[in-house]
């Protein structure tokens, strides 16, 4: 694999959508989106509510069509949904009717058709168990609390092999103990199976704990990339270490003060506390606020 | 330790909720020592009330059938429709047996018909001792009420004559007023014309206070008493038995099948031992009757005892009939159902067809539907299709399916597959579009989408559908079967309605509560398949 391929394992260029609006001019949610991802690499989208992240990333997915510009995955333009970019809905979205395991096996039986039953039950067995529910493959969603039938989601997910994968705001709706145990189990698979993933979330902590590298949307309509963050933490990561690390904070900050600059151009919210953030703020950083702030 | 008993509690209750017999749920919890306040409460809710209310019904019912009266007899009142019941019962017991005397053969048959004899020659005395008891209690009927109506013959006579004696009177009192008028005097003539008119009104209500004694005399002499009655009742019933006995001796005896078989087989026998002693024209005449009671011989073995129809018998090719049309409108209704759920353009070219079909009346599509299946089977005796069915072992070659099913089962069919085509429709139609997603991430081909996602999702839909046309389809089929005179409840109900026998209303009645009952459990049955293949939050609610 060349070097060339891999840092542009996935290529987003002039990425436009928009949606119909029957009583004007169509509404533009995305235009000039560019983005490259390098495979193995760990995305974080954040952003506004409704700048239009989920619309990016079921593009990338291919559930949304795309209105202009393209995205190209692995060398391919990318053509409809397909089991090589797996998805983790927000909702875990399980059949109710099929257990654990049946519902992982859907999607199993699909993606290797010619692979033996006792092959293609090892496979549903074992992205089970990384998720850690050995115990309860054979029970129906509505027998499981929301973290357990997010866990069958995303191991849902990993049994096809995929060589992206995509969640959106996947823990939105679980407390916060289930949310981290989950973001541990997404950061250990995406360690061994060398997975190029992206994440839309509105969590601060969570943008900057599990990505390599952090893109800020810019307001919508017409939203793009605003700015995006390296995240420079070893793998694999530790959680008690990361948030001891005085970076994390001004990662965090950074982030923080992106979208409060955000809000306030949209000329939303409540006066910001731009000043007790500076502190944390590198001077670079500080200088490149304040260009943004000018304009 | 745990008693045994308490862990079948929970399994238990499930039970009942599945099935939704949910008033013993309460019972159970009781017996379990759950609450019993509370469940007191529920039970008293909803096991003594409808309770209390069947019986309030039972006594308003039996009020009323006293009140109205028709050409066939008064309304039955409840005890009448048991009764009905019961000799409907009987009926299909004694038919049942006639079928086994028929088909005895060997020892068998003579237990049988020793049995049947002493029972009869039991019965013959018992029957003349109902009879006798009838012509008793009439008798003293009748003196018990002369005695109560010579007081009122006494009273007659005495007002007739004391109403004779005052009209003498007031008319020789006219006649003498009439003999003083003075002629001009208008005013005198007037006051006349008033007393005719008080005599003649008088005369009047004398004549009718007459009349009503009279009514009252003839009510006491027909007054049945519950004495007469519940000899009568006795009689009919030892008759009854006395006659089926007698049938079933002959079924034994003269009827019997094997016997025919036996007697026709040795006569056979006897006739080719003498055609060998003969030639010639003899011999023809002699080998002629030999074929022909062969032939004879054959139909004996393969026939079969003609039961005439019982109600349950009626009952059952009901039933099958209504799951042939059910089972042929969800073959239709499903899959256009699906296809109308899937595809808009596809429910656009079928809505008009539903919008004009579906409020169409049984009424109409079953005169279509019998000349649609008369005209494809024209004759029944000789179609493979029907001589297939009839050849059919046990009770389905019995029910002897003829056009007129059918057309009845296609018109249950007609009536009964719109609501399943809907609510399959609005299945497919409202299925998760989250569902869809997963469908497409993991690119699942057309089929297995289908019956992995689409299907399953929208069968808590189809199921209620399948249940309200089920519904629909045994009212429509009960009379679909009494327009085509296909056997069946509906043929029952006509039957009785024009038989005109004594209980043949009550026996109406009975068909009442015996269609409901079985709509009724068709309707559980549904109920519990709706349920298992409903999960939660799905949008079929019960
Ligand atoms: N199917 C649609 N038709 C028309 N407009 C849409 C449609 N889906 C989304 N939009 C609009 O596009 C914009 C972006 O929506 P999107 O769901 O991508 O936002 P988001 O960033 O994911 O928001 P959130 O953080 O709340 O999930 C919103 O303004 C929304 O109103
Ligand atoms: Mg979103």
């Amino acid at each position: 694999m060349s070097t060339s391929l891999n840092s542009k394992f996935v290529e987003i260029s002039h990425l436009v959508k928009e949606y119909p609006n029957p009583y004007g001019e169509d509404f533009r949610v995305i235009e000039n989106f560019n983005l490259n991802i390098k495979q193995g690499e760990f995305i974080s989208l954040i952003g506004h509510s409704g700048c239009g992240k989920s619309t990016v990333l079921t593009m990338l997915a291919g559930l949304n069509e795309i209105s202009d510009g393209g995205i190209i995955v692995g060398d391919k333009e990318i053509d409809g949904p397909g089991p090589d970019r797996a998805v983790v809905f927000q909702a875990p979205c399980l059949m109710p009717w099929m257990t654990a395991y049946q519902n992982v096996m859907l999607g199993v039986k699909n993606v290797y058709p010619h692979a033996t039953k006792s092959v293609q039950k090892q496979i549903v067995e074992h992205s089970l168990s990384i998720v850690g529910l050995s115990d309860a493959m054979k029970k129906l969603p509505n027998e499981m609390s929301g973290g357990m039938q997010q866990r069958v989601g995303i191991a849902r997910a990993i049994a096809l092999k995929p060589k992206m994968l995509l969640l959106d705001e996947p823990f939105g709706r679980l407390d916060s103990l289930t949310r981290m145990e989950l973001q541990d189990v997404i950061i250990n698979i995406l360690a061994e199976e060398n997975l190029t993933a992206m994440i839309v979330t509105h969590d601060v902590d969570e943008a900057v704990f599990m990505a390599d590298r952090c893109v800020m949307m810019s307001n919508g309509p017409k939203a793009g990339v605003g700015e995006i963050m390296e995240i420079n933490f070893p793998r694999p990561r530790n959680r008690q270490d990361v948030f001891n690390d005085p970076m994390f904070f001004r990662y965090r900050e950074h982030l923080l003060a992106f979208l409060e600059q955000r809000s306030h151009i949209k000329g939303k919210t409540r006066l910001h506390n731009h000043e007790d953030l500076i502190g944390y703020l590198s001077s670079e950083d500080l200088k490149s606020l304040e260009a943004q702030y000018q304009d | 330790m745990k008693n045994p008993l308490s862990y079948i509690k929970y399994p238990l209750l499930k039970a009942i909720d599945i099935s939704g017999l949910t008033f013993l749920g309460p019972v159970v919890r009781l017996c379990y020592g759950e609450e019993p306040s509370v469940q007191m409460k529920k039970i008293g809710q909803w096991i003594f009330i409808p309770i209390i209310f069947i019986i309030l019904f039972l006594f308003v019912w039996g009020i009323a059938s006293e009140k109205i009266q028709t050409k066939s007899g008064a309304l039955p009142n409840p005890t009448k429709t048991l009764q009905a019941y019961d000799s409907i019962n009987t009926f299909a017991k004694r038919e049942k047996l006639k079928k086994e005397a028929y088909e005895a053969h060997g020892e068998q048959r003579e237990k049988l018909l020793t049995k049947a004899q002493e029972r009869l020659a039991e019965i013959i005395p018992q029957a003349q001792a109902a009879t006798e008891l009838v012509t008793q209690e009439k008798a003293n009927q009748k003196v018990k009420l002369a005695s109560q109506i010579a007081p009122i013959k006494e009273e007659y006579k005495t007002s007739k004559r004391a109403f004779t004696e005052s009209q003498k009177q007031r008319q020789t009192q006219l006649d003498h007023t009439s003999k003083k008028l003075h002629i001009g005097n208008e005013e005198q003539y007037q006051s006349f014309i008033q007393s005719v008119k008080e005599h003649q009104s008088q005369t009047e209500t004398e004549k009718s206070t007459l009349r009503s004694i009279k009514i009252k005399i003839k009510e006491i002499e027909n007054s049945s008493s519950k004495k007469v009655e519940k000899a009568l009742q006795l009689q009919t019933i030892m008759a009854e038995e006395q006659q089926f006995l007698k049938k079933q001796i002959d079924q034994l005896t003269r009827d019997n099948k094997s016997l025919k078989v036996e007697s026709e087989q040795l006569k056979i026998e006897e006739n080719f031992t003498a055609l060998t002693q003969v030639t010639g024209k003899e011999a023809l005449k002699k080998a002629q009757s030999i074929v022909k009671t062969e032939t004879r011989l054959e139909k004996t073995k393969a026939s079969n005892y003609a039961k005439p129809s019982t109600l349950w018998f009626q009952v059952r090719r009901s039933i099958l009939c209504v799951f042939t049309g059910f089972l042929l409108g969800s073959l239709i209704a499903i899959p256009i159902g699906i296809l109308c759920g899937l595809s808009s353009t596809f429910m656009a070219a079928m809505t008009p067809f539903v919008a004009i079909f579906k409020p169409v009346s049984p009424i109409v599509w079953l005169p279509i539907t019998l000349i649609i299946a008369s005209g494809l089977i024209p004759d029944p005796d000789q179609n493979p299709l029907m001589k297939f069915l009839w050849g059919l072992p046990g009770e389905l070659g019995e029910f002897k399916i003829n056009p007129a099913f059918i057309a009845s089962a296609a018109t249950v069919a007609l009536c009964s597959l719109w609501a399943t085509l809907a609510n399959t429709a609005l299945g497919v139609a409202s299925i998760d579009k989250d569902h869809l997603n997963v469908a497409r991430v993991l690119k699942l081909g057309f089929w297995s989408r289908l019956f992995k996602i689409i299907i399953p999702s929208a069968l808590p839909l189809i199921f209620a559908g399948l249940r309200i046309s089920l519904g629909v389809g045994w009212m429509v089929l009960i009379a679909a079967e009494l327009l085509s005179s296909s056997e069946g409840i509906g043929k029952f109900v006509w039957d009785q309605f024009n038989n005109g026998a004594s209980d043949s209303f009550a026996k109406m009645i009975v068909v009442v509560f015996v269609v409901g009952v079985i709509g009724l459990i068709l309707d559980r049955i549904m109920i519990i398949f709706q349920r298992m293949v409903s999960f939660e939050g799905s949008a079929a609610t019960i």
